[in-house]
C-alpha cells in the first residue's frame, strides 16, 4: 500500500489540489466530486428540516389530546415529513454518493455527461424549494405523501399546496430520471480498463441497479401527477367518481412508483454496507455473485408487488394471492444480503470503527424491518395491520433502521476521501449509541400500538390504556435519537474545521476512489493499479512488483475510455488500453442515453395508455370515441411513419458522409413531422369546435392527455431534428465525428412513432372494430 | 384441538365479562359525569383491564401469546401499565384465524431474529481483532480471503423459499376463510357501512333502521358488512374483529362476519380521510339478541314521547330544531328534518359520544356542539349557530330527549 500512495501528493487543505475556489465555481461546476457534495449538503439539510417535522409530530402526539398542533398543521407537518425525507432526504442522499463516488469506483474522469449532472442537482433543488414555497403560497400540501384521490382533488382539496407538491416533485423527478441516465451510462461505458462486470465495486452495481428502478419508476408517479395536475387546475374528471373516475387507478400508478421507490431508497444503502463491512472484516465480500444477483431479483420484483399497498381495497382473492406471492418472493434476496454479510464477517478480523458499527447495526435493525415486511405480505395480516401504527413501526425500521443507518456508516467512511479529514471516533461511537437507543426506543414501541390498534396518521389519540405511556416514550426516544443527530453535526463540523488530515487511504481499502488523493484531484486519477479483482488496491498491496500505470485518457461525453459490458474479462492490458475500440464499436454514451430514456418514456406512455384503455368507455356522460375521424387522422398518421423512413435514409446519408444529402433527408423528416403535427392539429381544432373538450369525460380526459404528450414528444424531436440539420448544414458531422448525435435522435424519432403505432392502433383502430 | 374446545367456555366467560365490564362502564360513567373526559374513559378501561387477560383467556393463540409475551414484557413492563393487544384477542372465529396465521408467523419472525441477531453478536464476540499487542505475537495475518461458498449460498436461498413457500398456502388458505361468505348467506343481517368525513352511517335496510358511529349487532348471528364511501376512501376497522377493509367511494366491499362475544370494542377510521382523521372512531356493540330486539324497539320507535314536567322544553326544542338550518343535513325520522349529508338524529340521544368518539354525549358538550361545532371538533363539516341561550337550553333537551 505505502508503495502505491507514495506518488500522490498529500492534500491538506478541502480544496482539491488546482481546483477553482468560491460561490461561482460550485455553481457552475460540472465535476462529479462538487455534484455530489451539493447533492449530499442539500439532502442534509433537507433531512433537518424533515426530521424537525417529525419532533414536531412526536411532540404533538406525547400525550393523548394534547394541544401542540392542531389537526390542519398535523395533516401538513405529516405530509411534509414523508415527502421530504423520501424525495429531497434520502433518495438524494443516496444519488449523491453515487454521484460522487461511482465515477471513483470504476477509474474514471467524471459521470458520463456531466452538464446534464449539474442539471439533474439544480432540478432537485429548484423542485425541494418550490415545494416549500407552498407554505407562502397557501399552505403546505396536506394529503400525505401519496397524495390519494378522492382526497387531494377538489372539492376535497382546493388550497394551492397540492399543486406546489405535484410541480415541486414532477420538477425533482426529471431530475433525478437524468441522474439515472447518467449513472447507467457511466457505469456501462466509462468503466476503466480490466473494470469489468465481475469487478465492480458492489456500490456500483447497486448504483446501476438504483438507475434502472429510477427509469422504470418515475414516469409513472409523473404521468399520475399530471392527471391530478389536470383534474385540480384544468377540470378534467381523472380521479372523479361521480364521473366515473376509479380513485384506484390512483393507488396502482403511485404504487407502481411508490414500491420500487423503496427499493430505490435501500439498494444503494445495501450497495454501501457490501463495501464497508469487508474492509472493515478484512476479507472480500462472501458471495459476490449472490450479492450482486439479488440485488438485480430485488429490483425485477421490485415491479411486480406495487398491489401489496393494496390489499385492503378488495382487489380480489387472485390479484392479492399474485401480490403476496412476488412480494414474499422479495425476502428471499433480501435473506441473501444479510447472511452473506454475516458470512464476510465470520472468520474476518473485525474493526468496530463507528462506520462498521453503523453497517453492524444495519445488519440487524434492517432484519426486523425485513421480517415485518413478510407480515404485510400475508394478506389476512396486512388487512389487520396495514394503516395502523405497525405500518409506521415497519417502514421506519426499513429507512431508517435501513438506508439512514447506511448513509451514517457512509459519512464516517467515505468523509475521510471527500474531504481529506477524519471525523472523530470518540464523537462517532457517542452518536452510534445514542442513534440505536433513540431509533428503538422510536419505532419499536410502534409495533405494539399498532396491534393495540392505533390507527397512522392521526394528530390526537384517546386515552386508551397504555396508548399514552408507549407514545411519550416514543417522543422521548424521539428526542434522543435528533441529539445523536447533534453530535453527528458537531462532528461534522469539528471535523471540517480542524479534523486530522485522512490520507489517501485511511482504512486500508482497496477500491478505486482509495487509490487517489483525499479529496481527489479534479481530474480523479493520476495512476490507476492495475485492476484483476473487485480488490484492485489489496492485489496490489500483495502483489510481488507492484507497478503503476499511466494515467488512462480522461475524458467524457461522446469518447469514453472504458469498456462495454461485454468487454473482456481477464487482466487489463499493461499498455492501458483495454478495451477502447472495442467499447467503441458497441454503444457510444449518447446513444445509451436515449435508449435510457426511451425506457422511462414506456413507462410514461404506458401508464397514459392504460388510462386510457381503462376509461375509454367508462364515462357516465358525455363524447364517446366515436367522434374521433379515423380516415384523416390514418392520412397524417402516414406521414408521421413515412418520417421513420426518411430518418433512416439520413442515418445512411451520415454513412457515405454525405452532407447536402444528410440535410435535405433532415428537412425531409421534420417536413413530415411538421404534417403530422399540423393534422393532428386540425383534429383538435375540430372535436373542440364540435365541444369535445378535455374536461367533458373520462374518455376526452384520457384522450386528450395521451395524444397530447406525443404531440410534445413530436414537437421536441422537430427541435431536435432542426438543431442536427443545423449543424449538418454547418459541416460538423465531417470526418465521422458526432455520428452519436445523430444515432441519438434518430433513435428518439423512431420510438416517437413506434409509440404512436401504439396509440392509433388503441385509440382509432380499436373503433374499427 | 384443545384451543378449540377451549373457545366456546372462553367465550361465554368473555362474555360475561363483557356484560360487567359495560356495567362497570356505566357506573364509572355516571360518576365522572361532569369532570373530564379523560377521566371516564380511563375508569372505564380500569375496570375492563384489572389484569393482562390478553396472555390468560382461553382460546388465546399459544404461539402469538409466546412471542408477543416476550417483546411486550420488556416495553410494556417500562410504560408501567396494562394493556391490551387488541389483535391478539378476535371476537370473530374469522379474526382468531387470522391471529392464529399472526401468532405462527410472529414465533417464526422471532426465531429468524434470534438466528440473526445470535449470529451477529457472535461473530463480533469472536472474530473481533486482536490487540496490537496480541497481533505483533501472532504476526499481522490477514484472516482467510473466503470469497463465498456456493453451497451455503444456495443453502439460504433454498431454505427461506420453503419457508416463505409454507407461509404463502397458510396465507391462501386464511385468506379464503376470511372472505368466505357466511353460511346461509341468505340469513345474514345485511349493514351498509358508509364512510364521511369524519363520521360512520350505518344502514340497516331490512330493519329499516339509521344510525350513525355506533354500530349495534346481535352475538351469534351472521353478518354482512357492505362498504363504501360517501365522499373519500375510508377504511373500517374494528381491532378486536380481526381484519379491515376500504370504504372506497363508488365501490361496494363486503366484509362476512359472525361475532362471538358480547361487549363494546372501539375501533377507527384507518385509512387518511382528511383534517379530522384521527377523530373518525367507531363503537361496535355487541349484544345478546334480547339486547339487540331491544335496541332495535327503540330505534324503530320514531317519535318523541316529551316526558312529563319538561314537555314545554322538549317540545320547544324541537320547534327550534325544525325551523332552523339543522334539517338541511340532518334526518329525524317522523318529523319533516330529512337530510342527508350528516348523520341522522332520530336516536342521538342514546348514543354514547359525539363527533365520532372525540366527547363523551353529554348535554354539555351538546349544548358546545350545536353553538360552535368547530370548538369541539376542529375542521368538522358542522357549521356554527348562533342560538339565544333559551333557544339552545331547548334545543339540547330535545337533541338529549331523542333516545
Amino acid at each position: 500500500m505505502a508503495a502505491l500512495t507514495e506518488p500522490y501528493p498529500q492534500p491538506r487543505s478541502l480544496a482539491a489540489p488546482g481546483a477553482a475556489e468560491g460561490a461561482l465555481s460550485w455553481i457552475a461546476t460540472v465535476d462529479h466530486k462538487r455534484i455530489g457534495i451539493l447533492y449530499l449538503a442539500t439532502s442534509t439539510v433537507f433531512f433537518l428540516i424533515g426530521g424537525l417535522e417529525a419532533l414536531l409530530m412526536r411532540t404533538q402526539l406525547a400525550a393523548p389530546r394534547a394541544g401542540v398542533l392542531g389537526p390542519d398543521a398535523y395533516n401538513r407537518i405529516f405530509t411534509m415529513h414523508g415527502t421530504t425525507m423520501i424525495f429531497l432526504a434520502i433518495m438524494p442522499l443516496g444519488l449523491g454518493f453515487a454521484n460522487y463516488l461511482v465515477p471513483l469506483m470504476i477509474g474514471a474522469r467524471d459521470m458520463a455527461f456531466p452538464r446534464l449532472n449539474a442539471l439533474s442537482y439544480w432540478l432537485f433543488l429548484f423542485g425541494g424549494v418550490l415545494l416549500h414555497l407552498s407554505i407562502l403560497g397557501g399552505g403546505a400540501p396536506d394529503a400525505g405523501w401519496f397524495s390519494y384521490v378522492p382526497l387531494s382533488t377538489p372539492p376535497f382539496s382546493t388550497h394551492l399546496g397540492l399543486d406546489y407538491w405535484v410541480l415541486g416533485l414532477l420538477g425533482s423527478s426529471v431530475g433525478t430520471i437524468a441522474t439515472a441516465i447518467n449513472l447507467v451510462v457511466t457505469v456501462v461505458t466509462l468503466r476503466a480498463p480490466g473494470m469489468t462486470a465481475s469487478r465492480l465495486p458492489v456500490f456500483v452495481w447497486m448504483s446501476l441497479i438504483t438507475g434502472v428502478l429510477i427509469l422504470g419508476a418515475m414516469p409513472s408517479l409523473a404521468a399520475a401527477q399530471i392527471m391530478l395536475l389536470l383534474d385540480r387546475r384544468v377540470g378534467t374528471h381523472f380521479f372523479d367518481v361521480r364521473a366515473g373516475g376509479d380513485p384506484l387507478l390512483w393507488q396502482h400508478l403511485f404504487w407502481f412508483f411508490g414500491h420500487p421507490e423503496v427499493y430505490i431508497l435501500i439498494l444503494p444503502p445495501f450497495g454501501m454496507i457490501s463495501e464497508i463491512i469487508p474492509v472493515f472484516s478484512r476479507k472480500p465480500i462472501f458471495g459476490y455473485a449472490f450479492v450482486v444477483g439479488s440485488g438485480i431479483a430485488i429490483a425485477f420484483y421490485s415491479f411486480l408487488t406495487w398491489a401489496h399497498h393494496m390489499f385492503a381495497t378488495g382487489l380480489g382473492f387472485l390479484a392479492n394471492s399474485f401480490f403476496s406471492a412476488t412480494t414474499m418472493i422479495i425476502a428471499v434476496p433480501t435473506g441473501i444480503k444479510i447472511f452473506s454479510w454475516l458470512a464476510t464477517m465470520w472468520r474476518g478480523r473485525l474493526r468496530f470503527t463507528t462506520a462498521m458499527l453503523f453497517a453492524i447495526s444495519f445488519i440487524v435493525v434492517f432484519t426486523i424491518g425485513g421480517i415485518s415486511g413478510v407480515h404485510f405480505a400475508m394478506v389476512p395480516l396486512d388487512w389487520q395491520t396495514t394503516d395502523t401504527y405497525y405500518v409506521v413501526a415497519h417502514f421506519h425500521y426499513v429507512m431508517v433502521g435501513g438506508s439512514l443507518m447506511a448513509l451514517l456508516a457512509a459519512t464516517y467512511y467515505w468523509f475521510s476521501k471527500i474531504t481529506g479529514r477524519l471525523l472523530d471516533e470518540t464523537l462517532g461511537k457517542w452518536q452510534f449509541w445514542l442513534t440505536q437507543i433513540g431509533f428503538n426506543l422510536t419505532f419499536f414501541p410502534m409495533h405494539f400500538l399498532g396491534l393495540m390498534g392505533m390507527p397512522r396518521r392521526v394528530y390526537t389519540y384517546p386515552d386508551l390504556p397504555g396508548w399514552g405511556a408507549l407514545n411519550l416514550l416514543q417522543t422521548i426516544g424521539a428526542y434522543v435519537l435528533g441529539a445523536s443527530i447533534l453530535v453527528l453535526l458537531w462532528n461534522l463540523y469539528r471535523s471540517l474545521r480542524r479534523g486530522p488530515a485522512a490520507g489517501d487511504n485511511p482504512w486500508d481499502a482497496w477500491t478505486l476512489e482509495w487509490a487517489t488523493g483525499s479529496p481527489p484531484p479534479e481530474h480523479n486519477f493520476t495512476t490507476l493499479p492495475p485492476i484483476t479483482s473487485v480488490r484492485p488496491l489489496w492485489d496490489a498491496a500483495r502483489a510481488v512488483a507492484p507497478h503503476p500505470r499511466p494515467p488512462t485518457p480522461a475524458s467524457s461525453g461522446s469518447s469514453p475510455p472504458g469498456q462495454g459490458l461485454s468487454g473482456a474479462e481477464g487482466p487489463a492490458r499493461p499498455d492501458g488500453r483495454g478495451g477502447e475500440a472495442r467499447s467503441f464499436d458497441r454503444i457510444s454514451s449518447p446513444v445509451l442515453g436515449t435508449l435510457s430514456l426511451v425506457a422511462s418514456e414506456v413507462i410514461f406512455f404506458g401508464a397514459l395508455i392504460v388510462t386510457y384503455l381503462e376509461y375509454r368507455t367508462r364515462s357516465v356522460s358525455g363524447p364517446h370515441p366515436d367522434v374521433l375521424d379515423v380516415p384523416r387522422t390514418a392520412l397524417f398518421s402516414l406521414a408521421l411513419f413515412a418520417s421513420s423512413a426518411t430518418m433512416a435514409v439520413a442515418d445512411r446519408q451520415l454513412g457515405r458522409a454525405d452532407s447536402r444529402g444528410l440535410v435535405a433527408w433532415l428537412l425531409a423528416t421534420i417536413a413530415l413531422g411538421a404534417i403530422f403535427l399540423a393534422g393532428q392539429g386540425a383534429e383538435y381544432l375540430r372535436l373542440i369546435a364540435e365541444g369535445v373538450t378535455i374536461e367533458r369525460n373520462l374518455f376526452t380526459a384520457a384522450f386528450y392527455t395521451l395524444t397530447g404528450f406525443h404531440g410534445l414528444h413530436v414537437t421536441a424531436g422537430i427541435v431536435a431534428l432542426a438543431v442536427l440539420a443545423w449543424m449538418a448544414a454547418a459541416g460538423d458531422f465531417r470526418q465521422r465525428r458526432r455520428h452519436a448525435a445523430v444515432q441519438s435522435v434518430s433513435l428518439y424519432w423512431h420510438f416517437v412513432d413506434v409509440v404512436w403505432v401504439v396509440i392509433f392502433s388503441v385509440v382509432y383502430l380499436w373503433n374499427l372494430l | 384441538m384443545a384451543t378449540r374446545r377451549a373457545g366456546p367456555a372462553g367465550a361465554r366467560r368473555a362474555g360475561e365479562g363483557g356484560l360487567s365490564r359495560i356495567a362497570a362502564g356505566r357506573r364509572a360513567t355516571r360518576v365522572a359525569a361532569g369532570s373530564g373526559v379523560t377521566r371516564v374513559i380511563r375508569a372505564r378501561r380500569g375496570a375492563r383491564l384489572t389484569r393482562l387477560r390478553w396472555l390468560t383467556r382461553a382460546g388465546r393463540p399459544a404461539a402469538a401469546r409466546i412471542a408477543v409475551a416476550a417483546g411486550a414484557g420488556s416495553v410494556l413492563g417500562t410504560a408501567g401499565c396494562r394493556v391490551a393487544i387488541e389483535s391478539f384477542d378476535p371476537i370473530t372465529a374469522r379474526g382468531l384465524a387470522i391471529a392464529n396465521l399472526f401468532g405462527l408467523t410472529l414465533a417464526l419472525s422471532a426465531a429468524v431474529l434470534v438466528l440473526v441477531a445470535g449470529l451477529t453478536v457472535y461473530v463480533l464476540a469472536r472474530y473481533r481483532e486482536p490487540g496490537r499487542g496480541a497481533r505483533q505475537e501472532r504476526g499481522d495475518q490477514a484472516p482467510p480471503q473466503i470469497e463465498g461458498d456456493r453451497r451455503l449460498e444456495i443453502g439460504w436461498t433454498v431454505a427461506p423459499v420453503l419457508l416463505l413457500g409454507a407461509l404463502f398456502l397458510l396465507t391462501i388458505r386464511t385468506m379464503s376463510t376470511v372472505a368466505a361468505p357466511e353460511r346461509p348467506e341468505a340469513a345474514a343481517l345485511r349493514i351498509e357501512v358508509v364512510g364521511h368525513q369524519w363520521w360512520w352511517e350505518f344502514r340497516y335496510p331490512d330493519l329499516g333502521v339509521v344510525t350513525a358511529n355506533e354500530l349495534h349487532v346481535p352475538v351469534g348471528t351472521p353478518l354482512r358488512l357492505d362498504l363504501t364511501a360517501g365522499d373519500v376512501i375510508h377504511s373500517f376497522w374494528v381491532p378486536r374483529l380481526g381484519w379491515k377493509l376500504d370504504a372506497v367511494p363508488g365501490r361496494t366491499n363486503t366484509m362476512w362476519l359472525r361475532v362471538d362475544r358480547a361487549g363494546t370494542y372501539d375501533g377507527a377510521c384507518t385509512e387518511f380521510c382528511g383534517v379530522q382523521h384521527a377523530w373518525m372512531r367507531v363503537r361496535l356493540v355487541a349484544q345478546s339478541s334480547g339486547d339487540f330486539e331491544r335496541w332495535l324497539q327503540q330505534q324503530r320507535t320514531s317519535t318523541v314521547e316529551p316526558p312529563p314536567g319538561q314537555e314545554s322544553l322538549v317540545a320547544r326544542g324541537q320547534q327550534v330544531f325544525l325551523r332552523s338550518t339543522c334539517v338541511n343535513c340532518h334526518t329525524v325520522q317522523g318529523t319533516a328534518a330529512a337530510g342527508r349529508v350528516g348523520p341522522d338524529l332520530t336516536h342521538v340521544g342514546s348514543r354514547q359520544t359525539l363527533g365520532a368518539g372525540i366527547e363523551p354525549n353529554t348535554p354539555e358538550v351538546l349544548r358546545r356542539w350545536v353553538q360552535n361545532a368547530q370548538s369541539v371538533k376542529p375542521g368538522v363539516l358542522m357549521p356554527s349557530y348562533r342560538f339565544s341561550d333559551d333557544d339552545l337550553t331547548a334545543l339540547v333537551a330535545y337533541l338529549s330527549a331523542l333516545k
